[in-house]
């Protein structure tokens, strides 16, 4: 079993992983929260800066960070991590208001 | 939506069409139209099983957990409860099943749905006949078993929230690591309050008559010189030597006045104690997310760990079960 690890991320480092993502859709598959149709693109494209949709919030807010996403990836990217961004993001616009 | 308006990670649009898309509640549900089919259709069962239950516990000739009422009872409910155990567990470890977006979330939905039916469909094979033992364990099981899965799906939702407020505090409002971001203003400040302390030391043109001439006077006996002494080793020099020299230099130590204000701890380093509180606080928070982290994972092993156990009960009970039935089948 592996270990914990503190996931969030740094917005540098979300980025780098972002422009890594070759876009397979093998995380979203992979993922058991996702209940609806969403693409990478849109995921990706939302998840750095920019306004968030109503669906990649709901898949954001139901994401339970079980880390599903990670082995299927390729290219060894932590799509939990960048859903952990896209949380703080949500969590930081709630306190905003 | 035009990418332009996305001028910086916060900036969020207040057209209708994204509304609903700020903040993140601690308790929030989205109940699609599919799975309001599944939440009726389990109700449905669970309410139409006590209807029967009750009915037949009134009227019915033999209201026991091993007449044929009881028996369809528990073969249904034993079926509910190995489709909940199997059907996700194969959904996920399958490979062809995972080509569907949302159909591993659909699979956990049925999971919850065959849980919860078979749990109250094995109450009822009960009939409130809680003698048999191993019966009555496989039944204190199951609860256990659907109620660690309830907290767990709760946990589900509510761990991740706390983990990003957790994060979000170790985090700039950048985005940056907040550490590395209080580190390089507390060594700004130790740097600063260095300068000021190096300010207070005087410089060489300021320096006492006494040190000022003493190497006019020492000839080439300054600090870090090599004394080049005469030939005659007896000789004795009056001039002074290192020692007396650095004798005589008046060292500069600032005491500060009982009153002042610089005699508080921390006077010389404004802001440190404000960085350090800043650097546990953010520690502290680093340390809950860890701690966040782990309740959802060992919640999961909890959980899976339980279902063994009850499956175990339910075996022991199914034991006990079938030499009870089986010669009455056969006689």
């Amino acid at each position: 079993m592996r270990n914990p690890v503190l996931l969030h991320k740094t917005a540098s480092q979300v980025q780098q992983e972002l422009e890594a993502c070759i876009g397979c859709n093998e995380c979203l598959l992979a993922c058991p929260a996702l209940d609806e149709p969403l693409t990478i693109d849109v995921l990706n494209r939302e998840t750095f800066g920019g306004p968030i949709s109503a669906p990649v919030a709901r898949f954001a807010r139901s994401c339970y960070q079980c880390g599903a996403c990670v082995p299927p990836c390729p290219v060894g990217l932590h799509r939990d991590a960048m859903m952990m961004w896209l949380k703080i993001r949500l969590y930081r616009s709630g306190e905003e208001d | 939506m035009p990418a332009s308006r996305s001028s910086s990670p916060y900036d969020y649009a207040s057209d209708r069409e994204w509304a609903g898309t700020r903040g993140y509640p601690l308790f929030f549900m989205y109940i699609k139209p599919r799975n309001l089919l599944r939440v009726a259709l389990g109700l449905l069962i669970i309410v139409a099983g006590l209807a029967f239950c009750i009915w037949y516990s009134r009227n019915g000739s033999d209201p026991t957990p091993d007449s044929l009422v009881g028996l369809i009872y528990a073969v249904l409910g034993t079926v509910f409860l190995l489709l909940a155990g199997l059907l996700y567990s194969l959904h996920r470890r399958s490979r062809k099943s995972k080509k569907v977006i949302g159909g591993l979330r659909s699979a956990l939905g049925w999971h919850m749905f065959f849980g919860l039916t078979g749990l109250a469909l094995i109450f009822y094979h009960s009939f409130g006949n809680f003698n048999p033992r191993s019966g009555t364990y496989a039944l204190y099981g199951l609860i256990a078993l659907v109620i660690s899965g309830i907290i767990g799906r709760s946990l589900d939702r509510i761990m991740p929230r706390l983990i990003a407020k957790e994060a979000s505090k170790a985090l700039t409002q950048e985005g940056e690591d907040r550490i590395e971001a209080i580190s390089q203003q507390l060594q700004a400040i130790v740097e600063h309050n260095m300068q000021r302390v190096r300010g207070l030391t005087p410089s060489p043109a300021s320096a006492s008559p006494a040190i000022s001439a003493a190497p006019e006077r020492g000839g080439s006996a300054g600090r870090g010189r090599t004394l080049h002494g005469p030939w005659d080793l007896a000789y004795l020099t009056l001039e002074e030597t290192p020692q007396e020299l650095s004798r005589y230099e008046q060292s500069y130590r600032l005491v500060p006045d009982r009153k002042s204000p610089l005699s508080r701890p921390g006077a010389l380093l404004p802001g440190a104690q404000e960085q350090m509180a800043a650097l546990q606080a953010v520690e502290h928070a680093m340390r809950r997310e860890q701690f966040y982290r782990y309740v959802i994972r060992y919640w999961r092993i909890f959980h899976i760990l339980l279902a063994l156990v009850t499956a175990g009960l339910v075996i022991w009970h199914l034991e006990y079960a079938a030499s009870l039935v089986i010669p009455t089948l056969f006689h």
